[in-house]
């Protein structure tokens, strides 16, 4: 039995956090120092969660608390460009921002060229030199109420990504997050967080990626708040490919106001272990939310989104659509809650969570949750879980491809619908290429 | 080429083809008729070696190979072609790359090089004007969204890419009106040559207007109950099939 979760939390996250209490950029500022004090609190009081917790009851954290992850307050400087080459998506013409174990390295760095009325740059450089800017605004669409590793991240929070664009203010080239791992002796925490404020009427691309150079284990614990103000607009392609002994957590906050729109792709191929939470919410009438999804998992790999959009508002529209391909050994966990107000008339809602397992021994837990307590929605959810349909199989060899490439063929095909929904070509084709290759990986013999 | 002696099959637990015997040489075409539950789609499907139907008893040879120790695949790579009754959907897979896997997996087979996609273009462009066929389906998903003519004109499309030495048109005017056939029709008419057999099995004589056997055989029960010219198609559109049972009890 395990000691109980509080007194776990201190002891545990303490330690992970007990580098960095001096270092941490902005420290000194009342309001911040006040923030990340608050929220080492409630680390505390929340407690380690366990698996009779429903957001954790399929993903139980022991794999995870095994480790004991430090995170530094140091940059890494010994990286060259070369380092990173390899990792790039091939043709994608975007802004780009390295962060190397969650810092910010400026000499990989490119977001220069912006139009005007667009502010971007590293959220340790804006807290050294316009701390005004974010007070109020760090925080705010994540709040209180986010859970223990949300609080984590914002007890620790160091530096990141920071966009704020003016209102009507478009940008037309994507911005590229490459959230960069490296091995180092001991398990490594990284923090990265991350704000996107969007002024009314302003659209943007923001692409997220998580790589790693080498096999090593270390943690991840990522915070994104993203907030749209009128009719603005955000294309948000995650992409996740830590390796493959790494722990991912992400928390995804986003608030969008009247007829605004959010479209995420995420997509989840690498990690021992991950847990992604996209929790979204509507401050303003029409306004519209697409959350598509795909993940693979394969031997030794569990996958865990958990969704949660909250209809508060009348009028809004939101749409779920994550797929997924299981594997070898492989577990996932999908959590699709969807909550409509008692006065949020007019809402339309729809999930759906398909999955293909190509195993015996692989498993997916998927749980569609609707509350309604509006009368006049449109809301529905449909989950799948089921194998290549053999028929399809059949078409492919009466045409004399061999079983292994025409398993392959139909997975890629299932996981096209989703991949399609990746605008910029480059990085479709780049995902797709990717997901092919795992998939090769993965016997499917 | 084709050698079926005895064949007996079975779907589950029901006894579809009950000792069947087909000879078929080098560029004849052979229509298989019969009424509707009469096993001509379960023969089809036991030449192109789909899961669900088991041999009972009888032998396949092609080309004096024994063809029902092969895999489905490994039978195209020998050369069969199964154009469906009813082709597959399947969203999300490119109808180009989809023929271009087909095909370069036949030629690696056969221990030939794979084509590179200008060499696999220009032959799909050739094969396009052969079958006076444009190109619009070929950048969708396979099948997906395609009427009942689009999807048989794709499966015609394939049988000329593939080029096999044995086809088997599997009820390949059902649900087809007059133009569509027509279209299918001629494909097929164009795709016969001296070295290219064919297995049209078809429940209505209308198709064979068109498309004209060298062998017509009645399928009744399991069994090959009649052989003929195409004259006995004629026969059987004016009799129907009723007096095959007639026939049978006499």
């Amino acid at each position: 039995m395990m000691a109980t979760g509080v007194d776990t939390a201190a002891t545990v996250f303490d330690a992970w956090l007990a580098g960095v209490t001096e270092g941490l950029s902005g420290a000194g500022l009342d309001w911040l120092d006040a923030e990340r004090g608050a929220a080492r609190a409630r680390v505390r009081s929340a407690g380690v969660p366990g698996t009779k917790q429903e957001a954790w009851r399929y993903t139980g954290l022991k794999p995870l608390l095994e480790h004991e992850f430090t995170q530094l307050t140091e940059d890494i400087t010994a990286l060259d460009p070369e380092d990173v080459e390899d990792l790039l998506v091939p043709g994608l013409d975007a802004h780009r921002v390295v962060l190397a174990n969650g810092r910010l390295v400026p000499s990989l760095s490119w977001v220069e060229g912006l139009p005007a009325g667009v502010r971007a740059g590293g959220l340790r450089t804006m807290l050294e030199a316009e701390p005004e800017v974010l007070r109020g605004r760090l925080g705010r669409v994540a709040g209180d109420g986010a859970h223990v590793f949300a609080a984590l991240n914002t007890a620790g929070m160091d530096d990141g990504f920071v966009l704020l664009v003016d209102a009507l203010t478009r940008l037309d080239r994507p911005i590229e997050i490459i959230h960069l791992s490296l091995g180092m002796d001991e398990p490594r925490l990284a923090q990265p967080r991350h704000l996107v404020d969007l002024g009314e009427g302003a659209s943007a691309t923001l692409i997220e990626r998580y790589v790693s150079l080498g096999e090593s284990l270390y943690c991840t614990n990522s915070v994104l708040e993203l907030s749209l103000g009128d009719r603005a607009s955000l294309s948000h392609y995650r992409v996740q490919e830590e390796s493959p002994r790494a722990f991912h957590l992400a928390g995804v906050y986003l608030s969008q106001a009247a007829a605004s729109r959010y479209h995420g792709v995420n997509v989840g191929l690498g990690a021992a272990w991950s847990r992604t939470d996209l929790v979204a919410g509507f401050v303003g009438e029409g306004a519209e939310c697409i959350l598509d999804g795909l993940y693979l998992a394969g031997d030794g790999q569990t996958m865990d989104f958990h969704l949660d959009v909250r209809h508060e508002i009348p009028g809004c529209t939101s749409r779920e659509g994550f797929k997924g391909i299981l594997y070898g050994k492989g577990r996932a966990v999908f959590d699709g809650r969807i909550t409509v107000a008692r006065d949020a008339q007019k809402t339309d809602a729809q999930l759906s969570n398909r999955n293909l397992l190509l195993s015996r021994g692989a498993e997916v837990d998927t749980k569609p949750q609707l509350e309604i307590l509006a009368d006049d929605v449109k809301c529905s959810h449909g989950t799948t879980v089921g194998q290549l349909d053999p028929g399809s199989l059949f078409y492919l060899r009466s045409r004399g491809i061999p079983l292994p490439q025409a398993r392959r063929m139909l997975c890629v095909g299932f996981a096209e619908e989703v991949l399609d929904a990746l605008a910029p070509e480059p990085l479709r084709d780049f995902v797709s290429a990717r997901v092919g290759v795992r998939l090769e990986q993965a016997s499917l013999d | 080429m084709l050698s079926v002696k005895g064949l007996k099959a079975m779907v589950g637990e029901k006894q579809i083809l009950k000792g069947l015997d087909l000879e078929v040489g080098p560029g004849e075409v052979h229509a298989i008729m019969g009424p509707n539950g009469s096993g001509k789609s379960t023969l089809a499907h036991v030449l192109a070696g789909r899961e669900g139907y088991e041999v009972s008893a009888g032998t396949v040879h092609f080309q004096g190979e024994d063809l029902l120790a092969l895999e489905p695949e490994e039978r195209v790579h020998r050369g069969i072609f199964l154009a469906f009754q009813y082709p597959v959907e399947l969203p999300g897979v490119n109808n180009t790359y989809f023929l271009k896997a087909a095909l370069n997996a036949i030629r690696t087979a056969r221990g030939e090089p794979e084509l590179d996609a200008v060499a696999f273009m220009r032959l799909m462009k050739e094969k396009l004007k052969v079958l006076h066929l444009d190109d619009s389906l070929l950048k969708r998903p396979v099948n997906y969204g395609f009427s009942g003519g689009e999807k048989k004109r794709n499966e015609i499309f394939q049988m000329a890419l593939l080029e096999p030495k044995l086809a088997i048109l599997d009820e390949t005017d059902s649900g087809l009106d007059i133009d569509a056939l027509r279209i299918v029709a001629d494909g097929v008419n164009t795709l016969r040559s001296p070295k290219r057999s064919m297995i049209v099995v078809t429940h209505y004589q209308r198709l064979l207007e068109y498309i004209q056997p060298d062998y017509v055989h009645v399928l009744a029960r399991g069994r090959i109950i009649r052989s003929g010219g195409k004259d006995l198609a004629l026969e059987l559109e004016d009799k129907g099939y009723g007096w095959i049972a007639e026939e049978e009890a006499a």
